[in-house]
């Protein structure tokens, strides 16, 4: 392991750490202005993890080692999965960043999650957890298709890989990276459970999906779980980034411009928060069973994608 | 004196238009008999000019250099069938408008854009008969989607403006399926003729030059479009629900537009028969054919509306008609021409007929005509006549044109002359059991009479004097320039 | 011939966001984005129109262009959005035969199997790559547009679907044959008198009888009131 390597390890996932809750406030502070409300400051989801922290831990009677083991396997899958998608700089290694594991990855951590929501057997949390199991299977086509698009237009496989050759290109080289990135965007949307899917804000029983899931976890496991779907947000975010718009990635380490690619990468980000609850804010949340149609676009488009390719 | 035609065909139409919008909304521009008169006018002279043309000039005539307007023996006899029934329609409107406006189906303020899409009706459709190019035959036949079901809204029901919706969505969405077989058909003559061109006689002059293949990508585009304006089946579903709200006169004019599909048909196959693409394309044209015959025959089965009953009729000769161009031989051509010629007449009798009996019973039900034979008569007799001629009863016209094409079928193929026969039969069981039914209603207490007025009764006379006439005898006029038409199309 | 270049790939972007525009008019349930789209649409196919000017100087694609953009980006839009004063309902959510997710997937398969049936002939239809690519592109639309009149009940979203396969056709003419010109004017007139037409008819369907027959007379083009 080489020195190159051994920083991206540490700095990947730390930076998806630092940066989530900021990102998390930021959209809430978005929303809240565009309702009129001041709302909490930006720094809140800060302020709430360490209160979490410093709070006991209560479990259910009923419950069994997974809620006690949940938390912690699911923000372990998560920040292995934030090694595979490349925030600051790329790293010379092979060893990270088939996409597909990626994914898989991803899905585990849920999978966790889910079997935490139906351990204490109350009737939220088997509620929450069935709508979440329904929304990802219908969201998994997806998710693979839009996979084998980038895939199938960038030749490689690794999300790194792609990265690189995206730096070297232009959109014009690319042009159906347009239609990848929506079917990202839908899929970003539904990952970090956002408003026309599910809605972050509410604990009520008609509309939550998320939330019903992780109502039996307290005080520090708490916060790992929220920090655990901060942080699936974030990496989200940085690949749809990266692949519509990857300037500003560092090829090389070095302390300079590692800085500015760390600053570059974080106001990209926060842009892109700002339109997530742009975008939250404009749209009203879709009836469950309505949801595939929603989820089609993404879908098709990346469908056409792999079609299209195959024309040019 | 060949410029008679246009001023004819294009300007008079356009002159009366301006005529009815200057007469205004009030008098005489709600005066049914008056503006009855000019339309009588106009569809009289749009025959005497065309029968003028057959007799005085040399055909083929061409108009603008030849490149847009051409007209040769095979446009000029649909025009000529086109016009006969326009005029019969005209005469027969007289009276039957006269009665809608009085009970109040029609509204008097209406009546000058009724009559006014009449014309331009009866303008379009034959323009586009006249039309040498593809692309403005396109256009035309796109006009006569417009303005028939422009003439379907003017009766005051909810019914009739789904009706007239359905036409236009049918119609229009498969036309523009034929403006993509109209773009490669261009691109595909670009191989044979220098430029391009989209000219009937460019096309079929330079048809042996185009590559089959391609043509045939063409003509599957083409056909979508001008099958669906011709009532074929599976695009078939806009012809009872257009035909059922359709006022009786509308119907039968409609009846034009479904030859100007099997017309443009007709014409690509020629085109693409030139072409060398003849036997891909009669195995499609007898796929549709077929399917449109046991689609209608097996819907004639269990219908209740007698104006139903023969659009599904029009279907089934529709699909009949192509199976007769997919023989690409003389003779079955020559009776496919013949039949459109029968086929019009026979389907004019029973609309006609149909509609005197809406007039009497408010009711296209067969339930509702009750003491059929006693109260009307002239239309009942023109409802037997006609059904049994639309059947292919001998002596009739229709009978002659199916037997000659069916034995031209049983030479080329057994087979396909078996299922032909195997589908047509439930055709003629479901129109003798439906005008069975008709007639055999219970008499039920005293209906008043509608009095027909003569002007409904004069186009139902001529029609069936006609149809009898052309059942025993080809004229040898007739005979003379459908043998002509054959032989211009390379068959 | 033009594929390379900085032409061959704008006109890819465009392509792209046509697919996009078009994916949408499928789902999309409110009348007034509804119209909203076609217009963008309308707007990216003039815009191909003009870089295909500035490729092959051919001055009647600049006609084209302007045709396009004024009449079906400007006035039908606006045309259609003035009828939806008077429409009682502003949203369309019934669907018959297909849900707009399984017209989604369907015309995905669709332009898959276009694009098989075009490439056996593509060699002598179309000039280059790129040209097939706008071919199989406009046939695909115009199936898309076809599947919108299928699958909405509202005669206004079916309008829309109509005007969607307009696009799609001119789409496919401009990259494989040029039209004479003047068969293109007439085609766009012949458009706006359908159109003009079936909304008058959709207000039918949506307003009492007599008043639609009060419209038909005047040649109902006044829809305030």
């Amino acid at each position: 392991m080489n020195w190159n390597t051994a920083v991206y390890i540490v700095m990947n996932p730390l930076f998806a750490l630092v940066l989530s809750p900021l990102v998390l406030g930021l959209i809430k502070t978005v929303k809240a202005r565009i309702q009129g409300r001041p709302g909490p400051p930006v720094l809140q989801q800060y302020y709430q993890l360490r209160k979490l922290f410093h709070k006991e831990i209560v479990y259910s009677e009923d419950s069994s080692f997974i809620v006690r083991l949940g938390p912690y396997l699911g923000i372990a899958f998560m920040l292995t999965a934030s090694l595979f998608v490349p925030m600051v700089f790329i790293p010379q290694t092979g060893w990270f960043g088939n996409i597909i594991l990626f994914f898989y990855l991803m899905i585990t951590a849920k999978f966790f999650m889910v079997l935490g929501g139906l351990d204490a057997g109350s009737t939220f949390g088997g509620m929450g957890s069935s709508r979440e199991m329904t929304v990802s299977s219908i969201i998994e086509p997806v998710t693979i298709m839009s996979c084998a698009a980038l895939a199938f237009v960038l030749k490689t496989t690794s999300i790194p890989e792609m990265f690189r050759t995206l730096l070297a290109g232009s959109i014009f080289s690319y042009p159906t990276l347009i239609l990848v990135g929506i079917s990202l965007f839908i899929i970003l949307i539904v990952e970090s459970a956002r408003v026309p899917v599910d809605n972050p804000e509410t604990h009520l029983e008609l509309t939550m999906i998320h939330e019903a899931m992780i109502l039996e976890q307290s005080g520090p496991k708490l916060a790992l779980v929220e920090l655990a779907s901060g942080v699936r947000q974030t990496v989200l975010m940085a690949l749809l980034i990266n692949v519509t718009f990857p300037w500003g990635l560092a090829g090389l380490a070095g302390c300079a411009s590692l800085l500015l690619a760390a600053v570059t990468m974080a106001v990209k980000m926060l842009i892109l928060a700002a339109t997530v609850g742009l975008f939250e804010s404009l749209l009203a949340k879709i009836r469950f069973f309505r949801l595939p149609d929603f989820f089609m676009i993404a879908l098709f488009l990346s469908f056409i994608t792999i079609v299209f390719e195959l024309l040019r | 004196m060949q410029t008679v035609l246009p001023v004819v065909y294009a300007a008079l139409p356009l002159v009366l238009i301006l005529i009815f919008w200057a007469l205004g909304r009030h008098g005489l521009g709600q005066d049914n008999r008056f503006l009855n008169l000019f339309v009588i006018l106009q569809t009289a002279l749009f025959l005497v000019a065309t029968t003028w043309a057959f007799a005085a000039f040399k055909l083929p005539l061409g108009f603008l250099h030849g490149d847009y307007f051409y007209i040769d023996s095979l446009s000029l006899y649909e025009i000529l069938v086109t016009s006969m029934v326009f005029l019969l329609a005209a005469v027969y409107s007289r009276g039957y408008v006269s009665s809608l406006v009085e009970a109040g189906e029609l509204d008097g303020s209406i009546l000058r854009l009724f009559y006014g899409f009449f014309c331009l009706l009866e303008m379009v459709t034959v323009l586009a008969f006249a039309s040498n190019n593809l692309a403005l035959l396109w256009i035309f036949a796109e006009l006569s989607t417009l303005f028939s079901s422009a003439l379907i809204v003017t009766l005051k029901a909810r019914e009739n403006i789904v009706a007239a919706l359905k036409y236009v969505f049918v119609a229009s969405t498969a036309m523009l399926f034929s403006f993509i077989g109209i773009i490669i058909l261009f691109a595909v003559s670009k191989t044979a003729i220098n430029g391009g061109s989209l000219n009937w006689t460019s096309l079929f002059d330079a048809a042996h030059n185009m590559d089959p293949r391609l043509f045939f990508l063409a003509f599957s585009f083409l056909f979508l479009g001008f099958a669906a304006k011709a009532g074929v089946a599976p695009f078939h579903t806009w012809v009872p629900t257009a035909y059922i709200r359709a006022p009786s006169a509308v119907a039968v004019v409609s009846g034009t537009v479904l030859n100007l599909g099997l017309y443009a048909v007709l014409r690509l196959y020629a085109i693409g028969y030139a072409a060398g693409a003849g036997i891909n394309l009669r195995l499609f044209l007898f796929i549709f054919g077929l399917f449109s015959i046991a689609v209608a025959g097996f819907s004639m089965l269990k219908r209740t509306n007698t104006k139903k009953i023969i659009a599904f009729s029009g279907v089934e000769s529709a699909g009949l008609l192509l199976i007769a161009f997919g023989l690409a031989s003389a003779t079955a051509l020559y009776w496919a021409l013949f039949y459109v010629l029968g086929y019009s007449l026979v389907k004019s009798l029973l609309f006609f007929s149909a509609g005197i009996f809406h007039r009497q019973y408010q009711s296209n039900k067969y339930f509702a005509a009750r003491q059929a034979l006693k109260l009307q008569p002239l239309a009942s007799w023109g409802l037997i006549l006609g059904s049994a001629a639309a059947a292919g009863t001998p002596l009739f016209p229709i009978f002659l044109a199916k037997w000659k094409i069916l034995a031209v079928l049983g030479e080329v193929s057994a087979g396909m002359l078996g299922a032909t026969l195997f589908f047509l039969l439930p055709a003629v069981i479901g129109l003798g059991y439906y005008f069975i039914r008709l007639f055999r209603q219970e008499p039920g207490g005293e209906i008043k009479a509608f009095r027909t007025p003569l002007s409904m009764k004069l186009p139902i006379i001529v029609c069936l004097t006609s149809i009898l006439l052309l059942g025993l005898w080809v004229p040898g006029g007739l005979d003379n320039t459908l043998g002509r038409i054959v032989a211009s199309l390379g068959f | 011939m033009m594929n390379t270049g900085i032409t061959g790939d704008l006109i890819e972007v465009l392509f792209v966001l046509i697919l996009g525009t078009a994916a949408f008019v499928i789902t999309q349930r409110a009348l007034r984005s509804l119209f909203t789209l076609y217009a963008i649409q309308s707007v990216i196919l003039a815009a191909i129109a003009v870089v295909l000017f500035a490729e092959h100087r051919t001055v009647s694609l600049l006609f084209i262009a302007l045709l396009t953009l004024v009449i079906k980006g400007f006035v039908i839009p606006a045309f259609l959005r003035r009828t939806l004063v008077v429409l009682p309902t502003k949203r369309d959510i019934e669907f018959s035969y297909l849900t707009p997710a399984s017209s989604i997937l369907l015309s995905a398969v669709l332009l898959f199997i276009v694009y098989t049936s075009f490439s056996n002939v593509a060699e002598v239809l179309f000039s280059d790559r790129l040209f097939f690519l706008g071919g199989v592109i406009g046939v695909s639309l115009a199936l898309m547009g076809m599947m919108v009149i299928f699958s909405r009940k509202k005669v206004v979203s079916k309008i829309v679907g109509y005007l969607t396969m307009e696009n799609g056709v001119l789409l496919f003419g401009l990259f494989i044959a040029e039209m004479p010109f003047i068969i293109e004017v007439l085609i766009v007139i012949d458009l706006f008198m359908l159109i003009v037409l079936s909304t008058i008819m959709a207000f039918g369907i949506d307003s009492s009888i007599e008043a639609f027959h009060k419209k038909l007379t005047q040649l109902g083009m006044r829809f305030e009131d």
